[in-house]
């Protein structure tokens, strides 16, 4: 109990000391800080309809989120989530295309699985390039979403091309039937129903079932867990898949309830900021729930900045990369406090 | 000037070209983060500090009228940013993987966030020296044209290694880097030194990003620069932290970068994308290559997080 | 030069609650060879240390040549002419012989000069009875050289007061007496003046001129070693206390071997072959001893059996069965294994006490509801139960593991493997660094462990600890396994020549 307090109060402050130096930045462009707060909140969750749009912009975050979390406890530091999303979002196109016949009720969860797939694939080849050859599994991950987007741009330009869309290059779309519409009462798409769900089962996995203890010895300790005599490669391999599978299933649910079809729109930046999240969350799958709302918050703001003040829109990005330093840098602080420690110290 | 036809000679002329101006910004970048893991730092934020120096060297060389001015203002934009990571990553149980992840999103963030006004306007162009100004093929004359950076950076790197084996101030860094417990009862100043050795690389890699902006392409917008200070991880691992094996690995990354280009210069213009994943795959194979399951990277700095 | 005089007085040296010295005065008379004895944690690392300028002291103060000096920091102790060898190696592994001996050097120009610099070197090594091949890299190095190397450089540094903190740990008996035979003719020439710290008696009594003894930080006894003799000092180092006497043992049963280790070859990390076809059997009921000087290979032989490593040939069976080390062998054959720095290679040191003890277990039904849901509660249950049993202090099962002190992280270890059946274990190093009243706890129970019927197999770098335990002894040289004897025949000499590579 004392740990999640510590996290907690010490999460809370790194995001408003970031919003203190984000506040300097906008001041050095003539702005009133205390006005960009007032912004932040209202856009984030002022009315309803500003609530819905953070709503929306949280689902994908749950998801990401969890893409580098769940390895984080296995000792990995993954961030491969933007090109685990953009597979799982070919992947859901192509599925979709190749099931154009099949009922919804059928059809729906198999081209959302068939994302979730490719992105566990894709994620998978990291845990396996460590295990097999020792390579670093984030600038492989990091890599990997290179790539992904590569051929993504490849494939929706060419191959896979719908050419009657004008507006720019796109693939060609899932079946009208596949589609996921909106939560009923809301104008939230079910993505984050999704979403959630996922975020409270990884949760009860990590944390209550033998295979989490696993989990959490490989994380702790790599020697102690093959001493314990565990199955470090298959834990290795099954963390990376899952991630991806998180991140993959982000990817369908974007192409099944935003888009409809799969483009570079796929590559705006979910991933990253799930690193974000995941780290804001202590790599704890119940918080990076809540958390996901916060960044979408962020994000869904944006335009708000940009309209009232004329900050570009890269100004979240700023304060994303601010919160995200300070977050890294209060991990020195851990075990610090009295008030949080064990007596024994 | 009308074009020759040279046929595949053309191609391979152009890589050429390509690769000695290509692999500038690698080649800096990469003598940058060797310094910085030479002395036990990772610093994996070297693309935002790319960007950022691209941004900062253009709006300066537009506002003054001088791209070495420029070049010069990237760097200490990217000593900044060093100093930051190489600051907080001295905090204990702060991981300095992750926080060069963040200074990545930080440092391009900034560059976007400040660099907005700077897309339209036009800079001074860096020098160079036309080696090619005898031929009546306006592909090999621009492909001879060597740029100033990258003499430099020819000059440097030798120095470099030279530096690290024959001068104190070398032998502390390498001290520091590989058993920071030897640093310690030498009363060597780990920290200290490590701030050092992260600024120097990030200035290194700010001056790699100012050449993007005021040489090739020569312009700054939003995209100027995708997953390069990444590369530039990798070449140090494939160089294994030698300055002067930077230099060639980077020409080669550079070459292989050049190649999509180049083949769009004699007609081949299909698959355009995965001529630009070359880079990525290439990296990602010799990565794999470099490393092998059961032991540590041969020749790492001991104190690395990522040989640990 | 003659060395300093040196007089620490009334030193007192806290960590938090803990008093690590209190009050301890001592002179070192220049050129003398003075032993520092006393167990583990009884405030020897520490005393150097802030002699060092490792450690601020919190009370007393030290005196070179009558001068009160205020040591901040190592430079500072080298700038008094004081130099340590310490247990870790501060060699930069990626640098040559040539230039770890340079590094230290406070006066070291800028730009270096190697030629200059090679000369010199050249002239030094040519005052020394061993010789380094200056073009090594430090890392190519075995440990013994490594140790010389060490030594090398505070000679070259020109230390006047050398400090070598248990130096011997990592030598063969002959290169432990070469060295210390070197240091004994350089104090006497007084050249130098020599601070010994060790725990092994053995090293002290043919060497030392004075010794000063310590216990749980204070300075109970000392002085000339012609006054003292053997049974005092060993009454001054332990005290009163009484220790737990291990059982009797009991005969062995007869049979097929339990433990089989067939031509094994085994990489480090570095890819070099640290075991090259070692072949040994231990049997049920019987203790098994590898004696041998660290570095050959044992560790890794160690990480095979622990399935922390895979070799590149050769097998291990365990009652016949093909062995790799995975969860369900373990389970099934019962093995269990000990290994020294258990923070490092057996435990999770952010994990609490029950989750550590928890590691053999979480899986089985005993701590699992539901089959794959883990019951924190039996974990709990379980821990209070072996805390109890296995006498470990610690404020709760929920506790941090690494809050522990050494000896009680070792004995959750210990309840860990051994409460469950035990039909092979392997210890390594298990008593390395802890203190009396643990090492005799470990000791007993491996004793106790053997006598119920388990192979046991015991790898150590502490000859008496495999004298006194083992009734086979075997020595590993360079990865192989070379010398073997029983209990009754076993010869000290013979054992020190085998480890030594002279058969």
């Amino acid at each position: 109990m004392r740990s999640a307090a510590e996290a907690a109060v010490l999460s809370t402050a790194a995001l408003l000391l970031s919003l203190l130096v984000f506040g300097g930045f906008v001041a050095l462009r003539g702005v009133n800080p205390l006005e960009v707060f007032r912004a932040l909140l209202f856009g984030a969750f002022g009315n309803w309809f500003a609530v819905q749009f953070t709503l929306t912009q949280a689902a994908p975050l749950m998801l990401t989120g969890l893409c580098t979390a769940i390895p984080a406890r296995a000792g990995m530091l993954v961030i491969g989530g933007e090109g685990a999303l953009v597979t799982g979002g070919v992947v859901t196109v192509l599925a979709g295309v190749l099931l154009a016949g099949a009922p919804p009720l059928l059809g729906i969860p198999a081209i959302a699985l068939a994302g979730a797939a490719g992105g566990a694939a894709w994620i998978a080849v990291a845990g396996a390039l460590r295990q097999w050859r020792g390579v670093n599994e984030t600038i492989s991950t990091l890599l990997l979403n290179y790539i992904a987007i590569a051929l993504m741009n490849h494939l929706v330009s060419g191959p896979i091309r719908d050419f009657a869309q004008v507006l720019k290059p796109a693939s060609w779309s899932i079946p009208e039937g596949f589609r996921l519409g909106d939560m009923p009462g809301t104008s939230v798409h079910w993505g984050l129903a999704v979403g959630m769900m996922v975020c409270v089962l990884t949760w009860i996995l990590l944390r209550k079932t033998t295979f989490g203890f696993a989990i959490d010895v490989l994380g702790g300790n790599l020697r102690a867990a093959q001493l314990a005599g565990l199955p470090v490669t298959r834990l290795v391999l099954l963390t990376t898949a899952m991630a991806g599978a998180a991140a993959g299933l982000a990817g369908a649910m974007e192409v099944m309830a935003v888009h409809g079809f799969a483009s570079a729109s796929l590559a705006v930046g979910f991933g990253y900021t799930g690193i974000l999240v995941a780290f804001l969350a202590r790599q704890n799958p119940l918080a990076v729930l809540f958390v996901s709302v916060v960044l979408g918050g962020i994000s869904a703001s944006g335009g708000l900045l940009q309209r009232r003040f004329g900050l570009p829109d890269a100004a979240t990005l700023v304060l994303r990369g601010i919160l995200f330093i300070i977050v890294l840098a209060s991990s020195t602080l851990y075990g610090r406090f009295r008030l949080f420690q064990d007596r024994e110290r | 000037m009308q074009s020759v036809d040279l046929g595949w000679w053309g191609v391979l002329i152009a890589v050429l070209g390509g690769a000695i101006r290509v692999s500038t910004p690698y080649l800096f970048v990469s003598l940058g983060e060797t310094i910085t893991e030479t002395c036990g730092r990772v610093n994996l934020g070297l693309e935002g500090i790319l960007v950022l120096g691209a941004m900062s060297g253009y709006a300066t060389a537009w506002a003054t009228g001088s791209p070495w001015l420029g070049v010069l203002v990237a760097g200490m934009a990217g000593a900044g940013l060093g100093l930051i990571h190489g600051g907080l990553c001295n905090l204990p149980r702060v991981n300095d993987i992750a926080m060069g992840i963040a200074l990545f999103l930080f440092g391009t963030g900034l560059a976007f966030y400040l660099g907005k006004p700077y897309t339209i306007a036009v800079a001074p162009r860096l020098p160079h020296l036309a080696l090619g100004a005898w031929s009546r093929a306006p592909q090999v004359r621009s492909a001879l044209e060597i740029n100033g950076l990258f003499l430099v950076g020819v000059v440097l790197a030798p120095a470099l290694a030279w530096a690290l084996r024959q001068t104190r101030v070398g032998l502390i860094l390498r001290t520091v880097g590989d058993n920071a417990d030897a640093a310690r009862t030498f009363g060597f100043p780990i920290e200290r030194t490590r701030v050092v050795g992260t600024m120097v690389g990030g200035f290194l890699a700010g001056v790699g990003g100012s050449f993007l902006s005021l040489y090739y392409p020569g312009t700054w917008n939003e995209g100027l620069s995708s997953g390069q200070g990444l590369m530039a991880v990798t070449l140090v691992i494939f160089a294994r932290w030698k300055p002067v094996a930077c230099c060639y690995t980077a020409l080669l990354f550079g070459a292989a970068t050049a190649l999509g280009p180049a083949l769009q210069s004699i007609g081949i213009t299909t698959n355009y994308y995965l001529y630009g994943a070359a880079p990525y795959g290439l990296t990602l194979a010799l990565l794999i290559w470099s490393s092998r399951p059961q032991h540590t990277l041969a020749g790492a700095p001991q104190e690395l997080t990522i040989s640990k | 030069m003659t060395p300093p005089t040196v007089q620490i007085d009334g030193m007192t040296k806290r960590f938090g609650t803990l008093t690590a010295l209190h009050e301890v005065s001592l002179t070192l008379t220049p050129g003398t060879f003075h032993a520092i004895l006393g167990e583990n944690g009884a405030g020897k690392s520490t005393l150097v240390k802030c002699l060092m300028g490792y450690h601020r002291p919190d009370g007393g103060r030290i005196l070179v040549n009558g001068q009160v000096q205020a040591i901040g920091n190592p430079r500072a102790a080298h700038a008094l002419g004081f130099g340590m060898v310490y247990q870790h190696f501060t060699l930069v592994p990626s640098m040559t012989v040539a230039e770890n001996l340079v590094l230290g050097q406070a006066d070291a120009p800028p730009v270096l000069r190697w030629e200059v610099l090679r000369t010199r070197l050249e002239a030094f090594l040519k005052t020394m009875p061993f010789r380094l091949d200056l073009a090594r890299t430090a890392a190519s190095l075995a440990a013994g050289e490594k140790q010389k190397l060490e030594l090398l450089k505070q000679l070259f540094l020109g230390s006047r007061v050398l400090i070598l903190d248990e130096p011997t740990s990592v030598l063969t008996p002959e290169e432990a007496d070469q060295i210390l035979r070197l240091l004994r003719q350089m104090s006497t020439e007084r050249r130098l003046t020599v601070v010994l710290i060790t725990h092994k008696l053995r090293e002290v009594l043919p060497f030392a001129d004075e010794v000063t003894v310590l216990r749980a930080g204070e300075r109970v006894g000392g002085g000339p070693l012609t006054a003292l003799n053997q049974e005092e000092l060993v009454r001054l180092m332990i005290g009163s206390m009484t220790l737990p006497r291990a059982d009797a043992r009991v005969p062995r049963p007869a049979g097929a071997p339990a433990l089989e280790i067939c031509d094994l070859a085994v990489r480090n990390d570095r890819d070099a072959e640290a075991v090259r076809g070692a072949s040994l059997q231990v049997g049920a009921g019987e203790v098994v001893g590898v004696a041998g000087v660290s570095g050959n290979g044992q560790r890794e032989l160690v990480e095979v059996l622990a399935g922390q490593r895979v070799p590149d040939r050769g097998a291990v069976r365990i009652r016949g069965e093909r062995y790799h080390g995975r969860r369900p062998e373990k389970l099934r054959h019962g093995v269990s294994v000990l290994t020294e720095e258990p923070l490092q290679g057996a435990a999770v040191r952010a994990m609490s006490v029950a989750e550590n003890l928890g590691l053999r277990n979480f899986d089985l039904p005993e701590c699992t509801a539901a089959r794959w849901f883990v019951s924190r509660r039996a974990l709990w249950t379980q821990a209070q139960e072996l805390m109890r049993r296995y006498r470990i202090r610690a404020q709760s099962p929920g506790t941090r593991l690494d809050t522990l002190s050494g000896g009680n992280v070792q004995r959750t270890m210990l309840a860990r493997e051994l409460s469950g059946p035990v039909h092979v274990l392997v210890a390594q190093n298990p008593c390395a660094g802890l203190d009396l009243a643990a090492t005799a706890d470990i000791r007993a129970q491996l004793l106790a462990t053997r006598n119920q019927g388990a192979a046991v197999l015991l790898l150590s770098e502490d000859l008496d600890e495999i004298l006194e335990l083992s009734d086979r002894i075997v020595v590993m040289f360079v990865g192989r396994i070379v010398y073997e004897t029983t209990r009754d025949r076993a010869e000290l000499q013979a054992i020190g020549r085998a480890m030594a590579g002279h058969p």
